[in-house]
């Protein structure tokens, strides 16, 4: 309670003054000392989100859902409205404009990757058929597809013989995702795969993935999986960048696996639930990266 | 929303708990049909690798809800689960015209089981809001569900996405709890 009262004081006065104070003596704002003070990343953008989020001017405030052609313009005016002469901080412009492109480009690329998984599976949509049987080269170079239709889908983890009942929830985005890890990291998704057909350990790839992509999805739309976007790309994220993150996923979920060694696949989500939580933790650090570091990196 | 709350509003004096199992071929509906007992979200589904457990309470009752899996490859572990169960609910995907003859054949092998001998069996003829759906009266009569003497049992149609028949289908399982066999 008293903690809660704090809070609310200390947000609604005394920041308030405090930042007008510190102000007086330094002559910068708080966005000129977040933007000087700490080296680009996710401290320096998470920080300066919160300062615009608790902006009682506007055009701060609009500065966080503006387009991102806009983003010039928006710089300029908060440089106007909070006197920044770019003489004085020739930095300043610059650095800013980089965490507006980040916040502003995380907002869109939740909007990205919605839209992929509402796009249902559709057999009648060639492209979507396309992605499908690429999959399955991809994983299985040396064994022919019989039908569209057959239980060979079972050796790449599908549950049936028609794997588009599987996408379900998560539509398009889980089948990208299991393309694209297949495509870029041909040898350690064909390596994660073989561990999945373990007579002992093993669990159903293709399943386990889109259960993956799950998780990576809700911790983007959370908004946990800011400080890894902020520390990685210095700009907009874009697609490619949150099917990289499903393949840091992917590939750590195998190892996480065959190390713990689960008594059978029907403890899945127990282990998921433990993995989840490390991936949580890693995403407390300011420097988190969670990148799929291989022997070489093709991208 | 709905369902559950108006349950919570009914319930009585110390809960009783009941073991419910949840199976049926994959891609039936049977997480979806969890989520929607526990007021859930149900955009988000994948499928279910292992199992899902949710306790509701609803009636007087509270139902300890086991979700499990329906892939062919872990049908297997399902008897592990078979112990102490007082109604067992079987999903049927009546769209899936395909798969009757599979799905029937599941069926007949859990009712043949031992350790379910007796066990109420609700079976929900889900995906009633797909025009492709077949009604419940025809999966009965393919199913012969009118052969089972060995336990009480009911069909209800109903749909999981929309929660049509859902009610009427547990209302059912709750009454016939103490209805088991020996």
């Amino acid at each position: 309670m008293l903690a809660y009262i704090w809070q609310y004081v200390y947000t609604s006065f005394l920041r308030y003054w405090l930042k007008w104070f510190i102000r007086q003596a330094t002559g910068r704002c708080e966005l000129q000392r977040i933007c000087s003070g700490y080296k680009p990343g996710a401290t320096r953008t998470i920080k300066a989100e919160y300062s615009l989020q608790s902006s009682k001017s506007k055009v701060l405030r609009g500065a966080l859902e503006a387009d991102q052609d806009k983003l010039d313009q928006c710089v300029g005016q908060i440089m106007k409205v909070k006197n920044i002469k770019p003489q004085k901080d020739p930095l300043f412009k610059g650095s800013l404009y980089v965490c507006l492109l980040q916040i502003t480009g995380h907002s869109s690329l939740y909007l990205s990757v919605e839209d992929l998984r509402k796009e249902v599976f559709n057999s009648d949509n060639q492209e979507h058929e396309a992605a499908l049987l690429k999959l399955w080269d991809l994983l299985m170079p040396t064994v022919k597809l019989e039908s569209r239709i057959t239980k060979q889908w079972g050796d790449i983890g599908f549950q049936g013989d028609d794997p588009k009942t599987d996408f379900r929830g998560m539509g398009m985005l889980g089948l990208i995702n299991l393309v694209f890890f297949s495509e870029n990291y041909t040898e350690e998704a064909r390596q994660v795969l073989s561990h999945a057909n373990h007579p002992k350990l093993g669990y159903s790839y293709a399943i386990v993935g889109i259960n993956l992509t799950e998780m990576a999805y809700s911790l983007l739309r959370s908004g946990t999986l800011k400080p890894h976007f902020y520390n990685t790309v210095q700009g907009k994220p874009e697609l490619q960048h949150f099917h990289q993150l499903y393949s840091y996923l992917a590939y750590e979920f195998d190892k996480f696996w065959m190390a713990e060694e689960p008594e059978s696949i029907m403890q899945f989500n127990q282990y998921r639930e433990k993995f989840h939580n490390r991936i949580k933790a890693h995403l407390q650090d300011p420097d988190v990266s969670l990148t799929l570091t291989v022997r070489c990196d093709k991208n | 929303m709905g369902l559950l709350s108006i349950l919570r509003k009914l319930k009585s004096a110390p809960d009783q708990e009941v073991r419910i199992l949840l199976l049926g071929l994959d891609n039936g509906g049977k997480t979806t049909l969890l989520k929607q007992l526990a007021s859930e979200d149900i955009s988000h589904i994948t499928p279910t690798q292992g199992f899902n457990i949710k306790s509701v309470q609803s009636q007087g009752f509270k139902l300890n809800v086991w979700d499990i899996g329906g892939q062919r490859k872990i049908r297997p572990y399902w008897r592990n689960y078979f112990e102490n169960t007082d109604v067992l609910i079987y999903v049927i995907d009546s769209a899936d015209r395909k798969r009757f003859e599979e799905t029937g054949q599941e069926l007949a092998e859990l009712l043949d089981e031992e350790k379910l001998s007796g066990v109420p069996v609700l079976i929900f003829a889900n995906k009633q809001d797909l025009l492709t759906a077949a009604p419940a009266s025809e999966i009965a009569e393919g199913l012969n569900l009118h052969t089972i003497r060995d336990r009480v049992w009911q069909i209800q149609s109903c749909s999981a996405l929309t929660g049509e028949g859902i009610q009427e289908g547990m209302n059912w399982a709750c009454k016939s709890v103490n209805s088991k066999k020996k």
